[in-house]
């Protein structure tokens, strides 16, 4: 019976983002790169296998921990509610002042379907460049992300303003306004689920790759970079989480992406393979 | 401020003396040693105090309740702050590991006012589970909850009544209001929803599907029914109706009435003056019922269940560990004789009414219990059976095995909870009086919001929302001929609970001056949008003594100030005549 909303929600967030998908790909990847794509991305997918194979584990692992995660905390987490809600106090409020209806429903969207958005169209355009480092950085990024974010969560029990400060919050509070969402998020995420902002530090990761190629995709970037900051604000502003959280959710970004430059390496690991294989390497592959 | 009258110190009158007496004297005199000494200014010794609540996503009310308290405890120079736990984590805290210094919550109260015995009664002090989480102890106080209960009828309302007195003079935890409860249920599909409260064995056995609808789509806020199913759980249940649908009990109450449930015929009486008890109880009960495993359920059966509750290692744990559950229903209880198969004889330490809750508790199959302890316990020598904590007692229990109308069918944790219905129960039977079920499958569906929850009833959904409807999401309920809107009074009542083993709490007078702090018109006028009762007892108006009932404001502890804004120089001005200390910059010290 959970099902019927969900798969209702589910159903319109992939209609919309498949629709924003289908408009920025003709308009920020364009013709030529999808015709050279559609040529080698055989070579292209054995390149990033593995970082995709890590994601899906990571992503796997995610959805475990929502079964097991509260058992776990229960034992080792610290109750960081009030600490958050003394150091920072009102702030998110302030986000109050200014809302408007038309506010609440741009950051509604954004929370939901322009963040959908925001983590799959890079996937899209990076592997549709011609070399395939960015793509396996961005897919180590994302793992990095949850895999980081995860931790904190199983160490750190909070809960957002919004179980903090409800009445202040109901004029945006976004599962007030919009109840069908909370099925959505409860299928990824739980609510003591908010030390560091994952919408923050995953928007942020993607606005971080952006600048980094704009030269590729000089267009994205200012898209990104609007996008990434609203999803900050929307996070705060839907009073789901507290600016520390999102603060945490910005170093997050920087760390990981700092580190995928580390970890992926300029030789893919596919070329090692390839060469245990013996198999003699295509010249497509090459970076 | 017409205020000042019983609770300041240079008014304390003579119950309050004597209620300082046995186990707050000695504390009340070291706490004042420590507070001179503290005095001379030590930096460390503000008063400090934790609220412990659940979040919003819990109860909404309550954490506003409690945010109001902690501005008003910090207006008065008090270090307040807020400690927020999941419900089960909170009754962890407040029930098991008696963790707490004050918290803002919801008791799920009784048919009968003897649930306060298990509340109060200083037995219990050091208890874990729902018998009297506030270490209250207090000899003259218990004698008001014993003489309560040996009683019937008029003589038994005016010690309830002074049971009250004493209760809102001693302020263990101070009763905030109760609220009304509200649900929306589909008319489209089934019929027979205003019969009876919903959340009830009567409310689910009165409901006519239409044709082919197999099923009753229940929704709750909740997500613990999902995740355990264990009877005697004192954190994953306060209230709800699961355990009466999966287990049967001897009678059960409907509109206020004791009815004969699994007992074919109760007869209770009073007994002779020349006997040990007061009350005694011949039961017979129904020919030919079975557990959902097939096994039979016999008077043996009922006898386990009894001694078990008092004692859940069976006798084979050092010291006996009894249940955090039906503590005080059980308590009543002096002698059970097995007499047949079917016939048991029950004598009571106490009068008609109060026995009646001893027969409500949920007949547990012996084969299937005695097994678990035995598993547990093994042929160790020396065995501990920790009280309200050990496994027995907080096991999922899934499935569960009962012999009620519903057996338990299939469970996906924090998802759905689903019952089938058990077709050889005796509501099924020709010649008993009590309606057939005719639902088919009853699917409990978790939605953590009252907002969603309504709009899913609307939309078709779900046939039911079986969780209270939260006051603030009530104004979304649809003005649709489809959707019923069901109220109902609630026993129920948010209180403020005190910690009295510890500084500050042990000093009743504390306890009231924070009670102050808390204006409860306002809280139910702007929290509850008006859907709640305020009250300055935990018992409905029928029991209420003149001088304790509701006019206006508090009679007991009114607030300090007018429409929810505190007059903190008076709240202060009380604090010092406490006893407590203002620094320069006014912040309390002990």
């Amino acid at each position: 019976m959970d099902g019927e909303v969900l798969t209702r929600v589910l159903t319109q967030v992939a209609v919309v983002v498949g629709l924003l998908l289908a408009v920025s790909i003709a308009a920020f990847v364009g013709r030529d790169r999808l015709v050279a794509t559609a040529r080698e991305w055989r070579p292209r997918i054995r390149a990033s296998a593995p970082a995709f194979a890590v994601l899906v584990v990571v992503l796997w692992l995610n959805r475990v921990m929502r079964q097991a995660g509260p058992g776990i905390s229960e034992r080792i987490g610290l109750h960081m509610t009030e600490t958050f809600y003394d150091l920072e106090g009102e702030f998110v409020l302030v986000f109050q002042s200014i809302a408007t209806g038309e506010l609440t429903a741009y950051f509604s969207f954004i929370y939901v379907y322009g963040y959908a958005f925001l983590l799959i169209f890079p996937g899209v355009a990076y592997f549709a460049l011609s070399e395939t480092r960015t793509f396996r950085r961005l897919l180590t990024a994302y793992s990095l992300n949850y895999v980081i974010g995860l931790a904190f969560y199983l160490l750190i029990i909070a809960y957002g303003p919004r179980n903090v400060m409800p009445e202040e919050l109901t004029v945006t509070m976004l599962y007030d306004n919009s109840p069908e969402y909370q099925h959505l998020t409860r299928e990824v995420n739980r609510n003591t689920n908010v030390f560091p902002s994952l919408h923050t530090s995953l928007a942020a990761t993607v606005g971080i790759f952006a600048y980094e190629t704009r030269s590729s995709y000089p267009y994205w970037f200012p898209v990104a970079a609007v996008l990434a900051a609203s999803v900050a604000i929307s996070t705060m502003y839907l009073g789901i989480h507290w600016a520390i959280d999102v603060v945490a959710g910005l170093v997050l970004a920087g760390v990981c992406v700092r580190l995928s430059g580390t970890l992926v390496g300029r030789r893919p690991i596919a070329r090692l393979r390839r060469y245990l294989d013996r198999r003699p390497a295509s010249p497509d592959d090459r970076e | 401020m017409n205020r000042q009258s019983t609770t300041r110190p240079n008014g304390v009158d003579r119950r309050s003396v004597l209620a300082a007496g046995a186990t707050g004297l000695a504390l009340a005199t070291s706490g004042c040693i420590d507070r001179v000494e503290s005095a001379v200014g030590q930096e460390t010794d503000r008063l400090a105090l934790s609220i412990t609540t659940v979040p919003a996503d819990g109860d909404r009310e309550a954490v506003r309740i409690a945010r109001q308290l902690e501005a008003n405890l910090e207006a008065v120079g008090i270090d307040a702050s807020l400690d927020m736990r999941s419900r089960s984590e909170f009754l962890e805290a407040v029930l098991i590991d008696h963790d707490f210094d004050l918290y803002v919550g919801r008791h799920p109260a009784d048919f009968d006012p003897d649930f306060l015995y298990e509340m109060l009664h200083s037995a219990y002090a050091n208890e874990s589970g729902w018998q009297n989480p506030f270490g209250f102890a207090n000899i003259p106080f218990d004698d008001h909850l014993e003489a309560q209960r040996r009683v019937d009828g008029e003589p038994r309302r005016e010690r309830v009544a002074t049971l009250l007195e004493a209760l809102a003079e001693e302020n263990p935890f101070d009763p905030i209001c109760f609220p009304e409860e509200h649900r929306v249920a589909r008319t489209d599909r089934f019929e027979g929803w205003s019969a009876d409260h919903p959340e009830s064995r009567h409310g689910y056995l009165e409901l006519e599907p239409d044709e082919d609808v197999d099923r009753l789509r229940v929704l709750v806020t909740d997500s613990r029914i999902s995740r355990n199913l264990n009877p005697l759980s004192a954190t994953l249940r306060e209230r709800g109706s699961t355990i009466d649908l999966v287990y049967d009990s001897l009678a059960t109450e409907h509109d206020g009435d004791l009815v004969p449930w699994l007992a074919e015929d109760v007869e209770l009486r009073s007994a002779d003056g020349d006997d040990d008890h007061v009350a005694e109880a011949t039961i017979t009960l129904r020919e030919d019922c079975r557990f959902h495993d097939d096994e039979p359920l016999d008077a043996d059966d009922v006898a386990f269940t009894y001694r078990f509750l008092e004692d859940t290692a069976l006798g084979r744990s050092e010291f006996p560990s009894p249940a955090p559950r039906y503590r005080s229903h059980v308590s009543t209880l002096e002698g059970v004789t097995v007499e047949s198969d079917r016939e048991l004889r029950l004598e009571f330490a106490t009068g008609l009414e109060a026995a009646r809750r001893a027969l409500t508790v949920p007949i547990l199959p012996e084969h299937r219990w005695r097994e678990q302890v035995e598993a547990r316990v093994g042929n160790a020598e020396a065995f501990t059976a920790t009280q309200g904590q050990w496994g027995l007692v907080t096991m999922d229990n899934v499935p569960a095995i009962g012999s009620g109308p519903f057996r338990f069918e299939s469970r996906s944790e924090r998802e759905h909870l689903t019952l089938e219905r058990y077709d050889d129960h005796f509501t099924g039977r020709e010649d008993v009086d009590l309606p057939a079920v005719d639902v088919e499958r009853l699917q409990f569906g978790i939605d953590p919001g009252s907002a969603s929850s309504i709009e899913r009833v609307a939309n078709d959904g779900a046939d039911v929302t079986a969780s209270m409807l939260e006051a603030h999401a009530l104004e979304t309920i649809p003005d649709d001929p489809a959707v019923d809107h069901l109220e109902s009074p609630s026993r129920s009542f948010y209180h403020v609970g005190f910690n009295a083993r510890i500084e500050p709490f042990s000093n009743p007078h504390v306890r009231r001056l924070v009670a102050g702090l808390l204006d409860k018109s306002w809280i139910v006028d702007e929290i509850f949008d008006g859907h709640a009762t305020p009250t300055a007892t935990p018992l409905p108006e029928e029991w209420e003594p003149e001088e304790l009932i509701w006019e206006g404001t508090d009679p007991v502890t009114p607030f300090f100030g007018a429409d929810g804004e505190l007059d903190a120089e008076a709240a202060r001005a009380a604090l010092e005549d406490a006893g407590y200390r203002y620094d320069e910059q006014g912040r309390l010290h002990q």
